[in-house]
């Protein structure tokens, strides 16, 4: 029993510490991008794909807080968003959709590199996956449906 | 809201704790489940799990205990889930494949709650990602 309480013991301690070592920077360089204003950058970087989905242009910036930050982060920006009136139901759904599939893409990512996961995989299949899920849901649900039940 | 701050010493020191909040919490999480996925091991219990979960998690190339992963992550979160992914001896194919089902697919309890709150009904929700999680694990088994 001692020896696999040591195990125990040992080997969370390294995988702890593995991931330390691969958070904590990741975590610090996404506050450098932060404060040289990347989350505005990647806003306008990813207003064509909401353009294509068909969703105001205000939608860009809950989207980027909630890939960037997290989901319970986006979604404050997207109740913001919908209190202003900026974004119409559909657009709700829609940003909803993608940030289900994927949301704080950085912190998750880091922590399954530190398992020897490839990084770029990870983020690129995430995203690219999200991204086109939530397109063939904008196709589904059109700009002037008012069907919610369809929706939800 | 301010969207940009000059970077400073204080960007350095808000990422610093972030990380270290980050690693905190994940801990708080990964180490008791570690210890209670590492003694599950040296029980028969794991072998029962692993039988009756071989025939499913074979879809994804997955060994029937890797199913204590993607429940934990499912019901718990994402810390839990590498907790317990740290603890079995699993291959580097097997954690790749772990990762992206978990990416898509984890702590459905809480995250279904807020798609909820905007408007998406949660069987929805859960449908989706539950979907995305297999097909991109069947596939990415095929793949690698």
């Amino acid at each position: 029993m001692t020896n696999i309480l040591a195990e125990a013991a040992v080997g969370s301690f390294n995988s702890v510490k593995e991931i330390a070592f691969i958070v904590i920077p990741i975590m610090i360089a996404m506050e450098f991008l932060k404060d040289i204003g990347v989350l505005d950058k990647l806003t306008q970087l990813f207003s064509p794909l909401v353009k294509i989905y068909g969703m105001k242009k205000e939608a860009g910036f809950p989207l980027v807080i909630g890939i960037v930050i997290g989901l319970s982060y986006g979604a404050g920006f997207i109740f913001q968003a919908a209190e202003e009136d900026k974004l119409s139901r559909r657009d709700l759904y829609l940003l909803t959709y993608f940030l289900v599939a994927a949301h704080a893409v950085f912190e998750d990512t880091a922590i399954f590199m530190a398992f020897g996961v490839n990084g770029i995989f990870l983020f690129v299949a995430r995203l690219g996956v999200a991204a086109f899920f939530t397109y063939l849901a904008s196709r589904w649900i059109k700009p002037e449906d008012t069907d919610l039940e369809k929706m939800r | 809201m301010q969207r940009t701050n000059p970077v400073s010493f204080d960007t350095l020191k808000r990422g610093f704790l972030s990380g270290v909040n980050i690693t905190w919490k994940l801990a708080k999480i990964m180490v008791p489940i570690y210890f209670v996925v590492t003694i599950l091991k040296y029980t028969p219990i794991i072998n029962w799990i692993s039988k009756a979960f071989a025939p499913l998690m074979k879809l994804f190339g997955l060994p029937g205990k890797a199913a204590i992963v993607l429940v934990i992550g499912n019901c718990v979160n994402l810390y839990a889930a590498i907790g317990a992914m740290a603890s079995l001896d699993l291959t580097l194919k097997e954690i790749y494949i772990l990762a992206i089902m978990l990416s898509f697919c984890h702590s459905l309890i809480v995250e279904t709650t807020i798609a909820k709150k905007i408007g998406l009904s949660a069987i929805n929700v859960i449908l989706v990602r539950v979907s995305l999680a297999v097909v991109s694990g069947m596939a990415l088994n095929l793949l690698l």
